[in-house]
């Protein structure tokens, strides 16, 4: 006589999606392989397996430089519309922060990197926007991101004078302190005051006007030379301003210099390639000041070095043009 | 693919959803194919290539030692391995030649009768295919870096010419002198480009970073300067606005008329949206651009996704062009390359370079399946003549 069975072991099931759960969200150490394979079927006897990276990988940049042709032959299936994704477990996202993996957050992380005690305190901390795109891969969307909370007024762009296409991001509220306290008591706070109050809530973009200034916002001339030479503005053009940070000096002469003495660091290896977890263990030379890690994702955003991913990690090479 | 096959049998959807995804899988697998080849000429850099629009049969290119040739771009032969051969050629022995480096080829877009090239040594030819004779010739002040006629004008035969001068020049094919000054530019235009779409609407590229938007019928200027950081628009502070950080290299509008994507030397590739001059924003990343004059890419017509190909050293960089991501780079020249065609009607790419090569690019083929493995081994005698004694000793 048969014994019915015991009822399905749920236990062991729940057990098994437990283990899956946490495989999903489990976040490997810094340079570890991604954490989660998600199934792609393009065609009943054609699977296709393809690996796709947690907020947690730390250079999600890097996975770019996969194999080329391996991405192509990927792509194929998709034009045919025929793919069925698993569906991911809700991923907790922290509304201060914004979701993994978008520009906030990746801004959030970065002003952690930046070394406040050095310029005591006189300077926000200024992130560039070189860094968001090693940690956000798609760069249209972190530029679609960083544009959006520049409209929302959460950041501004500042045009950093080394180099047309560097621009730093900083918190308004850091910016709209930071400046006030530099100009304290000084002849021109009074005009700083009316830039701050009126123009920044106003207007979000990079540079500014003359007849914008002197009509819409009622500056003097006199007013725009004080601003001048409080820092706030920069001159770009007969009639046009830059917004530029007072006492950038000093961080944008530390920057380029270290900016150098890393990349000269790569430059130096053997076959001009290093190993990203040996450049971050190795010493820093006197001259940067701003720490490796600052250095090292404005490069790799910037593309001034190839990450290539091995089987020890990611690994920074020169190009070759 | 066979459901896309049977869906557009059954009516369940439309037949060009099936044209362009089939147009972007063959996009995707484009690579060079030992089968296809194209006759080597030219004994200096490939400097320029077009394709008539009207057959996409017939290719001119242009080159630095002063040579046009014109190929055949189809496949006549039975095999599948083909050379594209040179109709004919303009060589240095012909007394029109062009005296320096040839630097635009275009065919007059509505036949195959007449083509313009436009070189160094500052003329502006306009030549008869048939005949091979310059029928007009354009003099001009300054080098000439680049020219085009409008694709889709029936109203003019405007062609519009860059120089080195600050101002673009307009010549009337029909009457024979120029006819149009445009100015705004302070420096070298180095690439000039008609709209796809409207008839008027011209796109000019300068050494001086500025991208300008010109209707060649307004009296008082151009319409746009693209503006990459998107600030307010207004007439007194437009001279600020730059579209690059460094020289506008190249130009090329989408197959719609609706986007243009510029390249400068600061190593960015920008997409504008070609009716208001709005950056859109997308970022493709580091595009390597060296070249001190024009820089000739082109877009894939045809597909789901569009791409775009630029030539990036001594490759050919594939993105595609609205969400920026990099596909994929086609490596097979030896050095630096110039320009790039797109032929829309096989999905192929041809690409010129210093190496003095032209290279097709030519959608890898689906791999032949293998037939089992039964009837690959099948004995091909007779079965009157197959053995009918078993080697085994069990039985008789």
């Amino acid at each position: 006589m048969l014994v019915c069975a015991s009822p399905p072991p749920l236990p062991a099931l729940t057990g098994l999606r437990d283990d899956k759960l946490t495989l999903l969200s489990s976040s490997p150490g810094l340079g570890g392989t991604p954490g989660e394979t998600v199934r792609h079927c393009s065609a009943p006897e054609d699977p296709i397996f393809r690996f796709s990276s947690l907020h947690s990988y730390p250079f999600p940049g890097t996975i770019k430089s996969r194999d080329m042709s391996w991405k192509r032959h990927h792509l194929i299936p998709e034009t045919f519309g025929v793919k069925r994704r698993r569906k991911r477990g809700p991923v907790e996202s922290d509304p201060l922060r914004g979701e993994p993996g978008s520009a906030r957050a990746a801004v959030s992380e970065l002003m952690q990197l930046f070394p406040r005690g050095l310029f005591e305190d006189a300077l926000p901390p200024i992130v560039l926007r070189s860094q968001v795109y090693s940690l956000v891969p798609d760069r249209t969307v972190a530029d679609r991101q960083l544009k959006e909370l520049q409209e929302q007024g959460e950041i501004r762009i500042v045009q950093l004078g080394f180099d047309l296409d560097a621009h730093g991001i900083i918190f308004t509220e850091d910016y709209r302190t930071r400046v006030l306290k530099a100009c304290d008591g000084r002849p021109y706070a009074g005009a700083v005051q009316k830039f701050l109050a009126s123009v920044l809530p106003a207007c979000g973009d990079l540079s500014f006007q003359q007849d914008q200034m002197t009509q819409t916002f009622g500056f003097r001339d006199s007013e725009i030379t004080h601003l001048v030479n409080a820092g706030v503005l920069t001159v770009r053009d007969a009639g046009s301003w830059w917004l530029a940070v007072p006492g950038a000096g000093r961080f944008i002469k530390y920057f380029v210099k270290g900016r150098q003495a890393v990349l000269g660091m790569v430059r130096k290896a053997k076959y001009r390639e290093l190993l990203l977890s040996e450049l971050l263990g190795r010493r820093a030379p006197v001259v940067v000041r701003l720490g490796l890690t600052y250095h090292v994702h404005d490069l790799i955003g910037a593309q001034l070095v190839d990450c290539i991913s091995t089987t020890s990690g990611t690994l920074l090479r020169l190009p070759e043009t | 693919m066979l459901g896309f096959l049977s869906a557009r049998q059954t009516g369940l959807e439309d037949p060009l959803r099936l044209r362009r995804a089939e147009s972007t899988r063959r996009v995707l697998g484009l690579e060079l194919n030992k089968d296809r080849d194209v006759e080597r000429i030219h004994g200096g850099g490939i400097n320029t290539l077009d394709i008539e629009p009207v057959e996409g049969r017939y290719m001119l290119s242009g080159g630095s030692d002063g040579v046009i040739v014109l190929y055949d771009l189809e496949n006549s032969s039975r095999q599948s391995y083909y050379t594209c051969k040179a109709v004919c050629s303009i060589g240095r022995d012909h007394p029109d030649v062009h005296r320096y480096s040839v630097e635009t080829v275009q065919w007059y877009p509505h036949d195959t009768g007449m083509f313009t090239s436009s070189s160094f040594d500052k003329t502006l030819k306009v030549w008869d295919t048939n005949t091979l004779q310059t029928a007009d010739v354009f003099n001009f002040e300054e080098t000439v870096y680049s020219h085009h006629m409008s694709p889709v004008s029936t109203k003019h035969c405007l062609v519009a010419v860059g120089t080195r001068g600050p101002k673009v020049q307009l010549c009337d094919l029909k009457s024979g002198s120029c006819s149009h000054i445009l100015q705004g530019h302070r420096q070298e235009i180095l690439a000039v480009s008609w709209s796809p779409r409207y008839d008027y609407i011209l796109a000019t590229a300068s050494a001086d970073s500025r991208v300008k938007l010109w209707d060649v019928r307004r009296a008082s200027g151009y319409l746009i300067t693209l503006d990459q950081h998107n600030g307010k628009k207004s007439q007194a502070v437009e001279s600020a606005n730059t579209a690059h950080n460094g020289k506008v290299n190249g130009l090329c509008f989408t197959s719609d008329g609706l986007h243009l994507l510029t390249v400068g030397t600061d190593n960015r590739m920008r997409l504008w949206n070609s009716s208001n001059g709005e950056n859109t924003l997308v970022n493709y990343g580091k595009v390597c651009n060296n070249s001190k004059k024009g820089l000739k890419f082109t877009v894939s017509c045809g597909c789901s996704s569009e791409f775009v190909f630029v030539p990036y050293g001594s490759t050919i960089a594939v993105y595609t062009v609205y969400s920026g991501e990099q596909i994929t780079m086609l490596k097979g020249h030896y050095k630096t390359v110039d320009c790039c065609v797109f032929q829309s009607n096989f999905q192929e790419l041809y690409s010129g370079s210093r190496d003095c090569n032209i290279l097709a690019w030519v959608p890898s083929l689906y791999e032949p399946v293998p037939d089992d493995d039964e009837t690959t081994t099948k004995s091909q005698l007779n079965p009157a003549f197959e053995d009918a004694w078993s080697s085994s000793d069990e039985e008789g």
